[in-house]
C-alpha cells in the first residue's frame, strides 16, 4: 500500500504509529532483558558463591562469599577431610533478580511492618502522595498566580524575580534543618521541603512561559475593546493555561525528587522510610521494589495528568499529544538552567 | 510592454466616477489624520523618522487604500490609528473626537489572523460584544455576522481547524460584529494563496457593499489596492511621507474583468512609478554568462 517504507534511520522523520508503539515496548523491554541476562545466566558475571549447604566449612548458610574465599574454605575443608560445602555461583546482594523483585513489589503489601510502631507499606505511600500532595498544592496557590502576573506585569516580574532568582539557587534539602527548627518532625517540614523546592521554579518557569503569550492576540484583544483587567483574565490566562500545564507536570516531577530528601528530614516517613529500612536489613529486593514504586506512582499520575490535558484544552488537541510533550520536557529543561529569554512572540504586521 | 498602448489619463474621471466620488465627499468625515509623525530611535542611538507629515481625511462609507514600497512606514500609520503604537506627534479625530489607546470603534484585521485560538468560531465572534457588556445579544448577533461571512456551518470550530481563507472571514466578522465606526486592515489577505486572496478581495467588496462600514486597507499589492479601494493614499519611504492621493477612475461595481480596463491599467502604471521611481533594489542587475546557451534562447 505505501509506496515506500521509512528506513529506520531517516533523519527527522516520522515512522509512523506501529513502529513508534513498537520502539516504545523495547524502551521498557531491552533493560529488562538485560537485567534478566545478567540475573538468570550464570556465565554472565555472578561474582559470588551463594552457599547452598555449608557442610563442615564455618561459611554461612545462605550467605554469599567472594568465589576466592568459598573455594579457599572448600579447600581447607578437603585438606582437613570434612564436608566441603556446595553452593552457586551468585550475584550480589544489591542486584536480585527481576522476579524477586516483583515478587516483593506483590509481597511487599502483604507483609506487616518489622516493627509494630511501623506503617504498613500502602500507609507509607499514602504518607508519601500527602506530603507531595500537599507541597505542591501551596506552591501552586501561590506559585501560580505569581508566574501569571510576573509574567503579565513588568511591575511584578522585576519586584519578585530577582530575589526568587536568588533563593531558586539555594537547594531545597539545605533548608532542611531550619523547617525542621522551626516546623517540627513531622509532616510540616516535609511538605515545605517540596514547597521550597518547587515553588521557585515555578514562579520563573511560569512567568516565562506566559510572557511568550503571542502578542498578536493580546493586541487583537484590545481593539476589540478589552480593557487591563479582561486582557488578563479572556486572553493571556486562557492563552497560557495549556502551556503553562504541561509546565506544571513537569514541575510535579521535580516534586517526587524532592520527597526523597524530605522524606529523610525529621522523623522518616513514606516510601523513603520504607526503602532505608529494607536496605538496612539487607532486602534489597524490597528496595528495587520501593524505587520502582514511585517511578510507577510518577509514570502513573503523569499519564492520568496528561490524558486529563487532552481533555480540558481540546483545542490544543494535536499540540497536547505525543512527542511534543518530550519536546517541551527538553526545551524546559533548557530553561531551567539558563532561563533563557526568548525573543518575544513575532508581532503582527510587517 | 508596447509603446503604442493608448492609455487615459489616470485624472481623467468618467461622469459617474466624479458623480461618486461628489457624493463620497460630501458625506461627513469619519477618520482625521492630522500631520501624524512618528520618530524612534534605533539600536544605535539614531533618531530615526518612520512617518512624516500624514495628513488625509477618510469619509464615510469611503474604502481607502494605503501603499507603499516595504518600509515606507505603512503598517505602522494603521497601527497608530488603531492605538497600538502612539505618534511622536499630530493627531487622529475620529468622528472629531481624538483618540489615541485602542477601542472597539477601530476594529482590526491582522495578517496574522490572530483568532483566540481557545474559543470556537462563534466564541471568537462574540468576544468583542462580551467586552463591551453586550453579552445578551452577542450569540445572535455572531451568527448573524458568521452568515454574513459564509461560515454558519463552522461556528463550532476551533481556529485550528480552518483554512487560512477562512479564518480571515472569522477575523472581519470578528472585527465587524463590534460594529466600528471604521475597519482597519493590515495586509489581511498577505498570507493567503493567490486564488483565496482573489476570492476574499470579491468577498470583501461584497461585504462592504452590504454593510455601512469605512474601510482603510493596507497592501502592498497595487492590483489590490485599485480593485478594491475608492481612494489610494500613496506613501514614500524614508521617512514615510504621503507621495500622492490617488482617486482611483474605475467605476463600481468592480468585477475581476476591470483589472485589464484601460482605466485600471493607467492608474497601476501611476503608482507603479510612484512607488518604484526611489526603488533603488530595482536597478538592474548585471548577471554574467557562467555557462554557454543554445542560440535558441531569445
Amino acid at each position: 500500500m505505501s509506496a515506500r517504507r521509512v528506513p529506520w534511520l531517516a533523519v527527522h522523520q516520522d515512522l509512523g504509529a506501529r513502529r513508534r508503539a513498537v520502539l516504545g515496548v523495547l524502551a521498557f523491554l531491552l533493560p529488562l532483558a538485560i537485567w534478566s541476562a545478567f540475573s538468570y545466566l550464570p556465565f554472565l558475571w555472578h561474582p559470588k558463591m551463594l552457599v547452598l549447604d555449608a557442610g563442615d566449612t564455618y561459611l554461612g548458610e545462605g550467605k554469599r562469599y567472594d568465589e576466592a574465599a568459598f573455594h579457599e574454605a572448600n579447600a581447607q575443608a578437603a585438606v582437613e577431610g570434612k564436608a566441603p560445602a556446595r553452593g552457586e555461583p551468585a550475584n550480589p546482594v544489591f542486584l536480585p533478580a527481576p522476579h524477586e523483585v516483583a515478587l516483593a513489589l506483590v509481597l511487599g503489601f502483604q507483609e506487616p511492618p518489622q516493627n509494630d510502631s511501623d506503617s504498613w507499606l500502602h500507609e507509607r505511600i499514602a504518607e508519601s502522595l500527602r506530603v507531595i500532595f500537599w507541597g505542591f498544592f501551596w506552591a501552586s496557590v501561590v506559585g501560580v498566580p505569581l508566574g501569571v502576573l510576573c509574567g503579565s506585569f513588568m511591575l511584578f516580574a522585576r519586584l519578585t524575580e530577582p530575589f526568587v532568582d536568588f533563593i531558586r539557587y539555594m537547594p531545597a534539602p539545605a533548608f532542611g534543618t531550619l523547617l525542621v527548627a522551626i516546623l517540627g518532625t513531622q509532616a510540616a517540614p516535609k511538605v515545605a521541603v517540596i514547597f521550597v523546592g518547587t515553588f521557585f521554579q515555578m514562579v520563573l518557569v511560569l512567568a516565562n512561559t506566559t510572557r511568550q503569550m503571542d502578542r498578536g492576540l493580546l493586541e487583537a484583544a484590545q481593539t476589540l475593546g478589552a480593557d487591563n483587567r479582561k486582557l488578563l483574565t479572556h486572553v493571556v490566562v486562557p492563552g497560557v493555561l495549556p502551556r503553562l500545564y504541561i509546565d506544571m507536570r513537569i514541575l510535579l516531577g521535580w516534586a517526587w525528587t524532592y520527597l526523597i530528601v524530605a522524606e529523610l528530614i525529621g522523623e522518616k516517613s513514606g516510601i523513603t522510610a520504607y526503602i532505608q529500612q529494607q536496605g538496612r536489613y539487607f532486602n534489597f529486593d524490597k528496595v528495587y521494589a520501593g524505587i520502582i514504586l514511585i517511578g510507577l506512582l510518577g509514570l502513573f499520575t503523569d499519564q492520568v495528568l496528561q490524558a486529563l490535558g487532552r481533555r480540558l484544552f481540546p483545542w490544543e488537541a494535536d499540540a497536547a499529544a505525543g512527542p511534543s510533550v518530550l519536546g517541551r520536557v527538553r526545551a524546559f529543561a533548557r530553561q531551567a538552567r539558563g532561563l533563557e529569554v526568548r525573543a518575544p512572540a513575532q508581532s503582527t504586521g510587517a | 510592454m508596447a509603446a503604442s498602448l493608448e492609455l487615459p489619463s489616470y485624472l481623467d474621471l468618467a461622469p459617474a466616477v466624479r458623480e461618486r466620488f461628489a457624493r463620497i465627499d460630501a458625506r461627513s468625515v469619519v477618520l482625521e489624520v492630522k500631520r501624524v509623525e512618528k520618530r524612534f530611535r534605533s539600536p544605535r542611538g539614531e533618531d530615526v523618522v518612520a512617518l512624516h507629515d500624514i495628513s488625509f481625511d477618510v469619509h464615510r462609507r469611503e474604502f481607502i487604500a494605503v501603499i507603499g514600497p516595504s518600509g515606507c512606514g505603512k503598517s505602522t500609520l494603521n497601527r497608530i490609528i488603531a492605538g497600538l503604537d502612539h505618534p511622536t506627534s499630530g493627531e487622529l479625530l475620529l468622528d472629531g473626537r481624538p483618540v489615541s489607546e485602542p477601542g472597539p470603534d477601530r476594529g482590526m484585521v491582522f495578517q496574522s489572523y490572530t483568532l483566540f485560538p481557545w474559543l470556537t468560531v462563534k466564541k471568537n465572534v462574540m468576544f468583542g460584544l462580551q467586552m463591551s457588556g453586550r453579552g445578551g445579544v452577542a450569540e445572535s448577533e455572531a451568527l448573524q455576522w458568521l452568515e454574513m461571512v459564509g461560515l454558519s456551518d463552522f461556528a463550532h470550530l476551533y481556529p485550528k481547524q480552518l483554512s487560512g481563507g477562512m479564518k480571515q472571514r472569522v477575523a472581519i466578522a470578528r472585527a465587524l460584529a463590534n460594529r466600528p465606526r471604521i475597519l482597519l486592515m493590515d495586509e489581511p489577505f498577505g498570507a493567503l494563496d493567490a486564488q483565496t486572496r482573489c476570492a476574499m478581495q470579491s468577498y470583501l467588496l461584497q461585504i462592504w457593499e452590504n454593510v455601512d462600514i469605512t474601510i482603510l486597507f493596507v497592501t502592498h499589492d497595487l492590483d489590490e489596492a485599485i480593485y478594491l479601494a475608492d481612494r489610494i493614499v500613496v506613501l514614500g519611504r524614508q521617512p514615510g511621507h504621503v507621495k500622492e492621493i490617488i482617486s482611483v477612475p474605475v467605476p463600481r461595481p468592480r468585477s475581476p474583468e476591470q483589472l485589464i480596463s484601460p482605466h485600471f491599467i493607467a492608474t497601476r502604471k501611476r503608482l507603479d512609478d510612484l512607488i518604484h521611481a526611489q526603488d533603488v533594489d530595482a536597478k538592474e542587475i548585471p548577471i554574467p554568462r557562467l555557462t554557454p546557451v543554445g542560440d535558441d534562447v531569445l
